[in-house]
């Protein structure tokens, strides 16, 4: 992504930071212009970062490998569960 | 019911009883004598048993093991207390219960504190416990006392280690067992804040022999895997034992060597571990642990929208501010060209005003760059609708802006003619047009207005309308 956004978390901070900025400070436009679209770089990476994670249970064995966790694993149901942790 | 009067204690309790009084009792024949030949109805004698046993017994140590263990809805829990020869029931009151730092369970030799008390209405009795305690406790409390000192003095749990949570971890670890139920209720509740959340379990035992190596090995495996940015290292409820691998310090030292923030589940709120002072956050249950380790996605929507929201709206803010402000500067100039101001100074601020117009309106068309370009940018957002709209607002203030100096430069224009006109009119030149002449001298540098100034054979210029005279006077003299 953007190579200047760090993370999630400093995006929401900037942005947090540059609404404060664009309502108390008296910047000129041409200064607040170039906010107001870092702004809308921000909320669209933090929105893209909010549905970019992989809906994924991954299960890292014995050998450090990682495997798709059990079907049984994401269900409420227990003994599914138990059956597949078991097997 | 015969059995019932053999209790154990029963002798003891009254001799004890007996002991202190026997003196004064004995100096007075009467009581026992009634009392041997009274006929007691069995309320009576229970209520006499009762008094008794809840007097004498009112505090009471007794080490057995628990069996037939049961808690009820009430949140009680009802259990036989027994050894080798005999049995005791007993029950704890629910709000005795939750303190507890241990699950009391089937099989274990438990030191248990409380008093007797008699249930009349089945003619038993039993303990009513207010504390227990796992028998070895005492060892077990001691190594957890030591090793927390031991750890503490080497800074394993100072507050300038711990570190904060990422806001949105990207892979989210977790170190538990796949057999428990704190899994599952930590999948449970991730799924419920943050559907897309991306989990690596690494499973573990988490109780027994070798368990804590276990734990160690889990904890340093996962905090090698790319992306993953928190661990959650637990499990759910237990008795102290089922718990205590999260008290060894080969846990402790591999949660203290975890590359990126750790946060402790293990068991219930009550039960504190050495894991929990040494992770960056202690959760009081696995499923607050999922609660902490991320905040709900739609919470996150909500103050990104918010945010978005409050920048669209002081940019919309901010354009009316200079709308505004156009328009003052634009009622102004109306009264910058005061009466009598010569052309050229008119000329020069028409001038200086398409310069500026020119200015404003290549900003104005940078600006409607910028813009558009953000739009494109903000298709896919509820934005759209509101920069839209600051959008008709940037071109209407063009239009207007434009609109204004359109009008100024008009003014200026018709400004500037005036004052030709008024300079033209008060041009002692324009008299020439209706027959009158100048007269000069020969280097035009002086207008001679007396005729004896000049002397015969000067030479003199005539401006006329059209053209100039060179002269030469003839006669002259005052007039």
């Amino acid at each position: 992504m953007d190579p200047t956004i760090k993370d999630f978390e400093a995006a929401l901070t900037e942005l947090d930071t540059i609404v404060k900025k664009l309502e108390d400070g008296d910047i000129p436009l041409e200064q607040s212009l170039q906010l107001f679209e870092r702004g809308v770089q921000l909320s669209r990476f933090c929105h893209a970062r909010l549905e970019e994670a992989e809906r994924r249970i991954e299960i890292l064995n014995e050998r450090g490998q990682l495997q798709d966790a059990p079907a049984g694993l994401l269900t409420d149901d227990g003994d599914t569960l138990k059956a597949k942790g078991k097997s | 019911m015969s059995s019932f009067f053999d209790l154990p204690f029963e002798e003891p309790a009254s001799a004890e009883a007996a002991g202190g009084k026997d003196e004064p009792m004995a100096a007075t024949p009467l009581p026992p004598e009634p009392d041997a030949r009274r006929i007691l109805t069995v309320s009576q004698l229970t209520a006499r048993i009762r008094t008794l046993l809840e007097e004498q017994f009112f505090e009471v140590w007794v080490e057995g093991e628990l069996s037939n263990c049961k808690v009820w809805t009430s949140g009680h829990m009802y259990f036989t207390l027994k050894d080798r020869g005999s049995q005791i029931k007993g029950v704890m009151f629910g709000s005795a219960l939750r303190l507890l730092r241990f699950k009391p369970q089937d099989g274990l030799r438990v030191v248990a504190r409380g008093r007797v008390s008699v249930y009349g209405p089945k003619g038993e009795y039993q303990i009513a416990c207010e504390h227990m305690e796992p028998e070895g406790l005492g060892a077990r409390q001691l190594a957890f006392e030591q090793l927390k000192e031991r750890l503490a003095a080497a800074g394993f749990f100072d507050p300038q280690r711990k570190r904060p949570l990422p806001a949105l971890p990207r892979k989210i670890g977790i170190v538990t067992s796949l057999d428990g139920a704190a899994v599952r209720d930590i999948i449970k509740v991730l799924r419920r804040r943050y559907a897309n959340a991306h989990l690596v379990i690494r499973p573990t035992r988490v109780q027994g022999d070798g368990a804590a190596m276990d734990i160690m090995r889990a904890v340093r495996a996962i905090g090698r895997v790319p992306d993953v940015d928190v661990v959650i290292i637990g499990r759910g409820g237990g008795s102290i034992e089922d718990l205590w691998a999260f008290n060894e310090e080969v846990v402790a030292r591999a949660i203290a060597g975890c590359p990126v923030p750790t946060i402790s589940a293990v068991g219930h709120e009550t039960d504190v571990t050495i894991a929990d002072f040494v992770a960056d956050l202690r959760a009081p249950t696995p499923s607050a642990a999922a609660e902490m380790v991320v905040s709900r996605k739609d919470d996150f929507c909500a103050r990104i929208d918010r945010l978005s929201q409050q920048l669209a709206r002081t940019m919309d803010a901010r354009l009316h501010r200079l709308d505004a402000r156009l328009r003052l500067l634009e009622s102004r100039s109306g009264y910058a060209g005061a009466h009598g101001r010569i052309a050229m100074r008119s000329r020069h601020a028409a001038e200086l005003s398409h310069e500026l117009r020119r200015a404003i309106r290549e900003q104005l068309a940078r600006r409607e760059r910028a813009y558009h370009a953000l739009r494109l940018k903000l298709e896919t957002f509820d934005l759209r609708r509101r920069l839209g709209s600051i959008r008709t607002r940037l071109v209407a203030a063009d239009g207007q802006l434009g609109a204004a100096f359109t009008r100024a430069h008009h003014r200026h224009d018709a400004r500037l003619r005036t004052a030709v006109a008024r300079l033209e009119s008060l041009s002692p030149l324009a008299v020439l047009g209706r027959g009158y002449a100048v007269c000069w001298d020969a280097d035009r540098t002086r207008v001679i207005r007396d005729a004896s100034s000049v002397s015969p054979g000067d030479r003199v210029r005539v401006t006329l309308n059209r053209g100039e005279l060179d002269c030469e006077v003839s006669k002259g003299g005052p007039g």
